[in-house]
């Protein structure tokens, strides 16, 4: 078999069952794997009945067909589930290495069922899967669970909760080789409301090409590809993500003090630069991956990994705050509690401003670094107040009488980009699939950057077609599973042949992208069948009456024309319920049928 | 109603196909996937002095009065974004490409800047070579696996995210074509400078 190992791997925890069954090829044609393949199965496991944090729900985690084949960040893994923060259909993925080890110990995915008893631990091994008992790793934190259990990034590596996943926070994230990370929507939590404490693979199996000369030639044709861009080459490895900071900044989109603003005074203090000057110490990379963005920073007190971006957005000009030190700290405390820094520090601030406006009585305040520390350690083990925020934005505020003032879709925390300043990363965000999210494609690339080319970021009429296309493109990505960071350089062409080259299924660029549609659209027909319409596919009315500040001053999103643009060209009907010819074409009217 | 940013898309990208010489007076045209709508350059219109009103909006399955105006090649247009994920379409007649198309079947550049963009350029060949429903499914056909393909004799067609991108596989095409040409004409033995160069012809 070429491309993918052609087994699944199935545990039920309540049983103590281990089995395995052969991969359907024909659904991992059309879904790929990894966020396709989980899609896929999600749809047959877990119906509208099934509460997120119940036994029923499923964890899946799946690779992709180029994980482990040493192309370009071919590094990565997805875990599929509900999430317990959205109620969506949840894709998370993650890089490090423990995606492609646990592809080499000889398979493509596994489904987790149950509740075990008491707490459990996983050890995977080409010839043998073994259930732990994991009673005295319960409440140890990501680092510590990680020594525990022996993480040697080149020969075995944890998969783990920390206590925030234990104390089932709704944006509990699931970490992989000590500091990455699957986080968003909460998968931490649905792994600890399994009693699961962590998976450790081992193994070294090779997975086999159908061409493998014609894969080298095209990963090597990829190779000039991410030399020559600058932002793969130089100002990734330099800065890290956060060298987005002050060009966001610049462009009037880096939202502040959750939302109020779109540019923030102090941006520079905590920008890639500023980073890269006072707390890294050094880079770090995936495995296979030339770019090395992950920073290793050290500040006055602590070391650790990170702030990415987000993170660096979340903590900081979200909150108000230019401490780069408080920031960074916060980082570590959530990869060592097992937190998603964007839910995270995005519920913070809301809280601040909630607080501020007297709808909240506590001591949170924009610019207050001081209690970063503690309100994220509360939330982690959901004390005091930090049991409330453990619930996320929306719930927070919902409780507090101001839902509007949760700056989520469909409960998910955005991310850092103010969509008043960018036209398509606000329908993207509106229509995304897990909520509000910048990796489930990104116009970051044409509204911003120039890549491939620079568009008007304001232009209203024609952005559907980019975002959709994003979308698509996002799909498949995470379904092989590549790096978005990849992306960048290398465009889908690459990509596609590359499959093509791994698996001897032909795969032209427009059909890997119709794979990516027809993912995409699974995701949305799920959510359809939990309920969700057309009124969830919206944005904070911040967003869409408040003027911006900044370069973008004066401006608010023109979502309901993009949205009906969207639609149409998804060929969906005006509720935004895919149309049969369009389930027809995607191959997904039988499986659907007497769902819609 | 025309947005005025994507009037002067279409006005930019017109312009500097001309003054490139990638078409001649009334010749190529350049269309926009937005959604279930193109926009497609007005028929008889100059690329090189695009109004508002040569902009043309029409369906991209349902006829309407814009195919009256719009250009011949619509329907290649239109099977392209079908059978494709572009949201843009440049077709041009660069002539030193359209030259060598004429005596091979695949145009494979020996330029740095086109083996890094291009790898390689297929020739497509059919009998009625201009706005037929043939040569519509000849070049989509070839478009799902190359972003540049080239119609023999005829000229190229080319695909991207947006006008800007699919223009510069056009003219990094007639830049590699040129360079072949004076490649050619030196009748020298060429120096090698590409680690599996080989490869080009099996893109």
């Amino acid at each position: 078999m070429n491309g993918w190992m052609g087994k699944l791997l199935v545990i039920d925890l309540a049983s103590g069952s281990v089995t395995t069954q052969p991969l359907d090829m024909e659904m991992a044609r059309l879904f790929i794997g990894g966020r396709g393949l989980g899609a896929r199965l999600l749809w047959d496991l877990v119906g509208p009945e099934v509460e997120p944090l119940s036994p029923e729900n499923v964890l899946i985690i799946a690779t992709g067909p180029l994980t482990g084949t040493g192309f370009q960040t071919s590094n990565r893994f997805s875990v599929t589930t509900k999430s317990p923060l959205t109620g969506t259909v949840l894709d998370a993925n993650s890089g490090g290495t423990w995606g492609m080890r646990f592809k080499r110990a000889g398979y493509d995915a596994m489904i987790i069922k149950g509740r075990a008893p008491n707490p459990v631990w996983i050890e995977i091994k080409p010839d043998s899967v073994t259930l732990h008992d994991a009673s005295h790793l319960w409440g140890l934190t990501a680092s510590q669970v990680s020594e525990a259990l022996g993480q040697d990034k080149n020969r075995r590596n944890v998969l783990c909760i920390g206590p925030a996943g234990e104390n089932l926070v709704r944006f509990a994230a699931i970490m992989n080789d000590v500091a990455r990370s699957a986080a968003r929507g909460g998968p931490g939590a649905v792994m600890g409301s399994k009693n699961l404490k962590a998976i450790v693979v081992e193994g070294d199996l090779r997975v086999d090409f159908a061409d493998k000369d014609r894969f080298r030639f095209i990963q090597y044709e990829a190779t000039k590809m991410l030399k020559a861009n600058p932002v793969t080459s130089q100002a990734l490895p330099e800065f890290g993500t956060p060298v987005m900071m002050n060009i966001l900044n610049g462009v009037g989109a880096l939202p502040t003090r959750n939302f109020q603003q779109s540019d923030f005074e102090h941006a520079e203090a905590i920008s890639g630069e500023a980073i890269t000057e006072r707390i890294l110490v050094d880079n770090d990379a995936c495995w296979a991956c030339p770019i090395a963005c992950t920073r290793v920073t050290k500040t006055s007190r602590k070391q650790g990994e990170g702030p990415e971006y987000e993170t660096a957005w979340s903590f900081g000009a979200s909150c108000g705050i230019s401490d780069l030190e408080a920031i960074a700290e916060a980082n570590y405390l959530c990869n060592d509690l097992g937190l998603d820094t964007i839910s995270a520090g995005a519920t913070i601030a809301c809280a601040m401003e909630l607080s501020e406006r007297g709808l909240l009585d506590s001591d949170l305040r924009f610019g207050r670094a001081d209690l970063l520390l503690p309100t994220v350690e509360a939330i982690a083990y959901r004390d005091g107040l930090g049991d409330l925020l453990a619930e996320g934005s929306y719930r927070l505020a919902e409780r507090c009488g101001a839902p509007e003032l949760s700056m989520s879709v469909k409960k998910l925390e955005m991310p850092a980009y103010d969509p008043r300043g960018m036209q398509g990363q606000g329908l993207l965000f509106a229509t995304s699939n897990r909520g509000a999210c910048h990796m489930r494609g990104n116009m970051l690339g044409l509204e911003v950057l120039g890549l491939p080319k620079l568009i008007d970021r304001l232009q209203v009429q024609g952005k559907a077609g980019y975002v959709i296309l994003n979308q698509n493109s996002s799909s498949v990505l995470d379904s092989l599973v590549a790096c978005k960071f990849a992306h960048i350089a290398v465009a889908d062409e690459y990509f596609a042949r590359a499959l093509t080259a791994l698996t001897g299924i032909e795969y032209p660029t427009g059909e890997m992208l119709r794979a990516g549609e027809r993912i995409w659209t699974l995701e949305r027909l799920y959510n359809i069948r939990e309920g969700f319409t057309r009124a969830d596919d919206t944005l904070p009315p911040r967003l869409l009456t408040e003027p911006a500040t900044g370069n973008s001053a004066g401006e608010v999103s023109h979502l309901e024309p993009m949205l009906d643009e969207y639609y149409r060209a998804r060929g969906w009907d005006s509720n935004g319920v895919p149309r049969p010819a369009k389930l027809a074409e995607l191959g997904l009217a039988e499986l659907v049928e007497g769902v819609l | 109603m025309i947005d005025q940013r994507v009037y002067e898309m279409f006005r930019d990208i017109g312009r500097d196909m001309y003054v490139h010489n990638l078409v001649s007076s009334h010749g190529g045209n350049i269309s926009v996937r937005f959604g279930d709508r193109i926009l497609i350059k007005r028929r008889g219109a100059m690329l090189g002095r695009l109004k508002p009103h040569d902009i043309i909006e029409t369906g991209l399955e349902k006829n309407d009065s814009g195919v009256a105006l719009a250009s011949t090649e619509l329907i290649v247009h239109r099977a392209i974004y079908k059978a494709t994920p572009a949201l843009a379409v440049v077709h041009a007649h660069p002539r030193h490409a359209i030259a060598l198309s004429l005596t091979r079947d695949e145009i494979v550049p020996i330029d740095n800047e086109g083996s890094y963009l291009l790898k390689k350029v297929p020739v497509v060949s059919v009998e009625f070579a201009s706005g037929t429903k043939q040569m519509a499914d000849a070049i989509a056909d070839a478009l799902r696996s190359y972003k540049i393909v080239f119609l023999r004799g005829h000229g190229s067609f080319a695909t991207g995210q947006t006008l800007d991108e699919a223009f510069q596989w056009t003219d990094a095409l007639e830049e590699a074509a040129e360079i072949i040409m004076y490649a050619k004409m030196l009748n020298e033995e060429m120096i090698e400078y590409r680690r599996m160069s080989d490869s080009y012809s099996k893109w």
